[in-house]
């Protein structure tokens, strides 16, 4: 069935009196947005050469369409200038891979957010934050993808909070969660290079993530100790699952790693061991199952799964782990799956730069 | 000054409601469970209910492998085939 045309509002020209009507409107995350004159969104709509009408995500339950067009409304209503506007389609192109499981991450009471992780030279391009208050507030590019994609999810896909998003607490970052690996003084390959894009080409990695943990040690002067506390968090009681990680390392946690010569590898392989409760211990907590046991530890299992014991995820490439934030401080941070299985797996995809010329 | 509705432009979808059962003696029970905890359990006491009262059968178990996905179109047509009606619902 062909979409439908996008339906144009007019509304007085007072611009206040339009952020009003927008609320009027329920379009809003609780904060003002950009009102969408069509000037605005025919300029964002060419940072993407192929036609306004091409949808680039579908939500499995509502079976509501995402067009370009639609994403680029919302991104205006976000903040966003043109030049983000890649990453935010990137992003819905990724999350519409099935294993992403768009609509149980977006209506469950688990209360997830899209984290975004923009890495390689794009991130510099448009001006992201990778360095001090990497989750915090400050940064236009950083603040506004993140917003758009909420945005999106609300206006374009319903997901309505306590009508269709039943996240019991949710989390913050259901405002905007969205940041860029840190290049700088980074030794790994970047998340780009290792995800097998060609060099010069950035990505953007998508994951369902729930609430975030700092890390923090200022002790620590080995990569064990250091992981020995990220590890901790990932285990503790409150978060433990099969479900995937993102660990981002601080670049003072990352210079004692580095130092010592660990690989990203090496670093997943260590959290992958550490990061466990036992069986006992997960059954003090009533948080033990049987089925979750015999999945990580049957004929599929990874060979540094320990016997008797619960580890986070089902192998070490289940842990992303990666640098960002300030010089300063000792603080990391991890942040769980909202899955507590395999219902949501994180997903990348290429930024593609906005066309040179289009008409 | 002119704003672009940040609504999605997909068509409705045309959708109806299934024609009420007339009785529910003696008919084919389905179960769909969402594979977390005690879903099974519960919807298993639910469906006891309808086979007490209604003399009913259950016919079908399925599950589902994602709990938080939709259920695949494949397995809800099968189940149409098979059961009269189907008991549903979230366990955890």
């Amino acid at each position: 069935m062909a979409a439908l045309k996008p339906k144009i509002h007019d509304v007085p020209d007072d611009l206040l009196a339009a952020i009003d009507w927008c609320y009027e409107q329920g379009w809003t995350d609780g904060l003002p947005v950009v009102p969408p004159v069509v000037e605005r969104v025919d300029a964002m709509l060419k940072a993407d050469a192929r036609p306004p009408e091409t949808v680039i995500a579908h939500h499995p339950a509502t079976g509501l369409d995402l067009s370009l067009h639609a994403a680029a409304v919302n991104a205006v209503m976000a903040g966003c200038q043109s030049s983000y506007f890649p990453v935010v389609v990137a992003a819905f192109e990724a999350m519409d891979r099935p294993d992403f499981n768009f609509h149980g991450s977006t209506a469950s009471t688990g209360g997830s957010a899209p984290l975004l992780i923009v890495s390689g030279a794009y991130a510099d391009e448009i001006g992201m934050n990778a360095d001090v208050n990497l989750f915090g507030p400050g940064n236009r590019a950083n603040g506004t993808i993140g917003r758009a994609v909420r945005l999106i999810l609300r206006n374009v896909f319903q997901m309505l909070p306590g009508i269709s998003d039943k996240s019991t607490q949710g989390n913050p970052g259901k405002y905007s969660f969205c940041i860029a690996e840190r290049a700088r003084g980074n030794p790994w390959p970047l998340l780009c290079e290792a995800q097998g894009y060609p060099a010069g080409t950035s990505s953007v990695t998508c994951f369902a993530g729930g609430g975030f943990f700092n890390v923090e040690n200022h002790g620590g002067n080995t990569p064990e100790e250091v992981l020995t506390s990220v590890a901790d968090s990932m285990a503790n009681l409150g978060c433990i699952t099969l479900g995937q990680a993102v660990v981002v390392l601080a670049p003072e946690h990352m210079k004692v790693i580095a130092t010592a010569g660990w690989s990203r590898e090496k670093v997943q392989d260590y959290l992958f061991v550490a990061a466990k409760r036992s069986v006992d211990g997960m059954k003090s907590a009533g948080k033990y199952r049987d089925r979750e046991y015999d999945s990580q530890h049957g004929e599929q299992r990874h060979a540094l799964t320990v016997d008797g014991f619960m580890h986070r995820g089902l192998q070490p490439s289940d842990i992303l782990v990666t640098m960002g934030g300030g010089d300063a401080g000792g603080h990391s941070c991890f942040i769980p799956s909202w899955s507590r299985g395999r219902g949501s797996i994180f997903q990348h995809r290429a930024i593609t730069p906005p066309p040179v010329n289009k008409q | 000054m002119q704003l672009y509705s940040p609504m999605s432009t997909t068509p409705k979808r045309k959708a109806s409601r299934a024609a009420p059962l007339k009785s529910l003696d003696g008919l084919r029970i389905g179960v769909l469970e969402n594979g977390k905890l005690n879903a099974e359990e519960m919807l298993n006491e639910v469906a006891q209910i309808f086979v007490e009262r209604h003399n009913c059968t259950i016919h079908k178990l399925a599950s589902k492998k994602n709990a938080s996905a939709p259920a695949p179109a494949l397995t809800l047509t099968q189940l149409a085939q098979e059961v009269d009606f189907l008991i549903t619902g979230l366990g955890d």
